[in-house]
């Protein structure tokens, strides 16, 4: 009897609770919904009608904002520089993750120490030092040394990310595989990256949006050429600004990360069997 | 099969000695069983037998070869842990053939010897299967079969059915026995359930703080412990023990009764305090000396009865074939002297 009470109680604090978070999530679709619908507005429709509901809608921002601003470059120079900044990033935090976790080596807790430490330090602190060693390095203006310095500045966090996950993990797997024969690297390949996916599809997704997100680095790092995000700040006059063509870049630059983000959503859905220790 | 020769083997950890030297050798084809309360030193000596953890001093030879710094993988062993250790995004049929793999076997010897194993084991319907779709008993069995297709010199066991139910770990215990017997490999079982030593055992070695006990057949610990840790651990429930007092060269007293040892080796000094052991199977003779027992609890498990209860009040348990029921108070217990074992106040046989 009183257990049916509280859960009436409890229901009706689940309600309450829910109608403002729903509310609050609707504000964050609200900016969704703007640039979409200004987007499809021509600049004319979009200074008579700000907030209104486009009317007579059209491609023609992204067509522009496609060739005439030069986003179709600076998009793929976003795509090379993620793909491959998140590569290096995967593979270089599991490959330190184990070794950190698993491997016995002197040391190693100096080292990790060190990985965490350097996660507290903003990128702005380091800015001016950072951008005398990639000059240093000759690697301004390179994809390369983008590509180098985002896999630096976001490394800290995905090795400390990797060792905290694959120390969870039973050593027993490793020592089995040891038993059976496996090498260090053939341990990584066939047991610690297939049982580090969970970690890695996050770290992937959250370095993804890093990279593709990043203005900062970008502006220091590619001068000459850009990368979307930098491009699109540029959309921006300095007096006047064409918003409908801004949207459009801004839409053109979020489409991908949506669409990753639905791909991989429905694959950790899908699920990492986890069953090695009884369960 | 492999013999295994371990001289004055030690381990430490920093400045901490675990395993203080234990000195032990072990026949082809023999199955050994470790065992010892927790924190013994089981787990960590046959881990250094397995190469998984370094040998601080001391010779480990497996089949005659020196092997205290060779990678696991070229000692000739597998190991079966309690924890099972599969790899989950792996099938059972990949995971028992991932040894093979990484040796770059040829697949129809892979296939051959998955197939074999799995037959042994009743896995055939289960090769497709990932182990979180598996049952306890049935991921343990994997773990084995993964063991069995290395064909192995050196089969080590490590606790491997303390994470399965009481059935079950019967069920799996007798599938193990004949494992050994069809395979005859040399094994290596560790252990806290006395049980599965005495049932699985050719040979026992009790351990206790890194020492060896005694190294015995089941029925040698049983019936002639050197002293009365190895008595009280092997045995369910375990051996009593009563503080005795020789009042003769050949003669204790216990509570006030005079029970004759006329089969002691040692004479006694007259007043030395003693411990005598007597375990609660043998207190239902019908000869011999007579004590009476006050019962606190009888625990009726239908077939037989542990009767709890004190002795001049020294706690006991003693062993019934038969129903006795709540309401008894007293019981007469009755024993023959050669059941009796003696021990010193240290814990050291008299014999
Ligand atoms: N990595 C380690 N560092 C320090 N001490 C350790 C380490 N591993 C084990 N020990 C110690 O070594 C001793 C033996 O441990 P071990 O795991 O071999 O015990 P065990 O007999 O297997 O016990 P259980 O029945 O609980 O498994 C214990 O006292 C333990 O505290
Ligand atoms: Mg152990």
């Amino acid at each position: 009897m009183s257990e049916f009470t509280v859960g009436k109680r409890q229901r009706r604090l689940l309600w309450g609770i829910s109608v403002p978070m729903a509310l609050i999530a609707l504000t964050c679709v609200y900016p969704v919904f703007f640039a979409l619908n200004n987007a499809l507005k021509s600049n004319r429709e979009y200074i008579l009608d700000r907030f209104g509901i486009v009317s007579e809608p059209t491609f023609q921002n992204f067509v522009q904002a496609w060739t005439r601003s030069n986003l179709s470059e600076y998009f793929f120079n976003s795509v090379v520089v993620t793909v491959l900044s998140v590569l290096a990033l995967i593979i270089v935090s599991s490959l330190a993750g184990f070794a950190l976790a698993v491997l016995r080596f002197p040391l190693r807790k100096l080292i990790f120490v060190v990985i965490l430490a350097s996660l507290m330090i903003p990128v702005q602190v380091v800015l001016v030092p950072f951008y005398k060693t990639i000059i240093g390095l000759g690697l301004l203006n390179t994809r390369a040394g983008l590509i180098l310095s985002y896999t630096a500045f976001f490394l800290p966090f995905s090795v400390y990310l990797m060792t905290s996950f694959y120390s969870g993990l039973p050593r027993e797997l490793v020592e089995a595989a040891r038993i059976d024969g496996a090498k260090l690297t053939q341990v990584w390949w066939h047991v610690m990256l297939p049982m580090g996916m969970p970690a890695l599809i996050t770290l992937g997704i959250l370095n993804t949006l890093y990279c593709w997100n990043d203005i900062l680095i970008s502006l220091l790092v590619l001068q000459d050429n850009r990368t979307l995000m930098v491009g699109i700040a540029a959309l921006r006059g300095e007096y006047t600004t064409n918003v409908p063509l801004l949207t459009a870049g801004i839409v053109l630059a979020a489409a991908p990360i949506v669409i990753l983000y639905l791909v991989f959503q429905r694959k950790i859905v899908s699920g990492i069997a986890v069953g090695a220790v009884k369960g | 099969m492999s013999n295994i020769s371990i001289t004055d083997l030690r381990k430490s950890y920093g400045q901490v000695e675990v395993i203080h030297g234990v000195s032990l050798d072990i026949e082809p084809g023999e199955f050994v069983v470790f065992v010892g309360p927790s924190g013994c030193g089981k787990s960590t000596l046959l881990r250094m037998i397995a190469g998984l953890e370094d040998i601080t001093d001391g010779d480990l030879e497996i089949g005659g070869t020196l092997m205290n710094d060779v990678e696991p993988a070229q000692r000739g062993i597998a190991m079966v842990f309690q924890s099972y250790a599969l790899y989950p995004h792996m099938t059972v049929a990949d995971n028992m053939s991932f040894g093979l793999r990484m040796a770059h076997a040829p697949k129809d010897e892979i296939d051959r010897k998955v197939k074999d194993a799995a037959r042994i084991l009743q896995l055939e319907p289960l090769l497709d299967r990932k182990p979180a779709a598996l049952s306890g008993g049935q991921r343990q069995r994997v773990a084995i079969g993964r063991a069995i297709v290395r064909d192995p010199d050196v089969f080590l066991f490590d606790e491997p059915l303390s994470n399965l139910d009481a059935e079950l770990r019967v069920e799996m215990r007798v599938q193990i026995a004949k494992l050994h017997r069809t395979l005859s490999n040399t094994m290596i079982y560790v252990t806290h359930d006395q049980t599965e030593a005495m049932t699985l055992a050719d040979r026992i070695v009790v351990l206790r703080a890194g020492h060896i006990e005694q190294v015995g057949t089941p029925i040698e610990l049983y019936e002639d412990p050197d002293n009365a840790f190895v008595a009280g651990f092997i045995g369910s429930p375990r051996m009593n023990f009563l503080n005795a007092r020789a009042n003769g060269p050949k003669s204790v007293e216990v509570a006030g009764r005079t029970i004759p040892l006329p089969n002691l080796t040692a004479d006694l000094r007259d007043g030395t305090a003693l411990q005598l052991g007597i375990r609660p199977e043998h207190l239902d003779a019908t000869d011999g000396v007579r004590l009476m027992m006050d019962v606190d609890v009888a625990e009726d498990l239908g077939a037989t009865t542990f009767v709890h209860g004190t002795v001049g009040g020294e706690t006991l348990v003693a062993e019934r074939r038969a129903h006795v029921g709540n309401a008894v108070r007293e019981l007469e217990i009755c024993f023959a002297p050669d059941k009796v074992r003696l021990f010193d106040p240290d814990g050291a046989r008299v014999r």
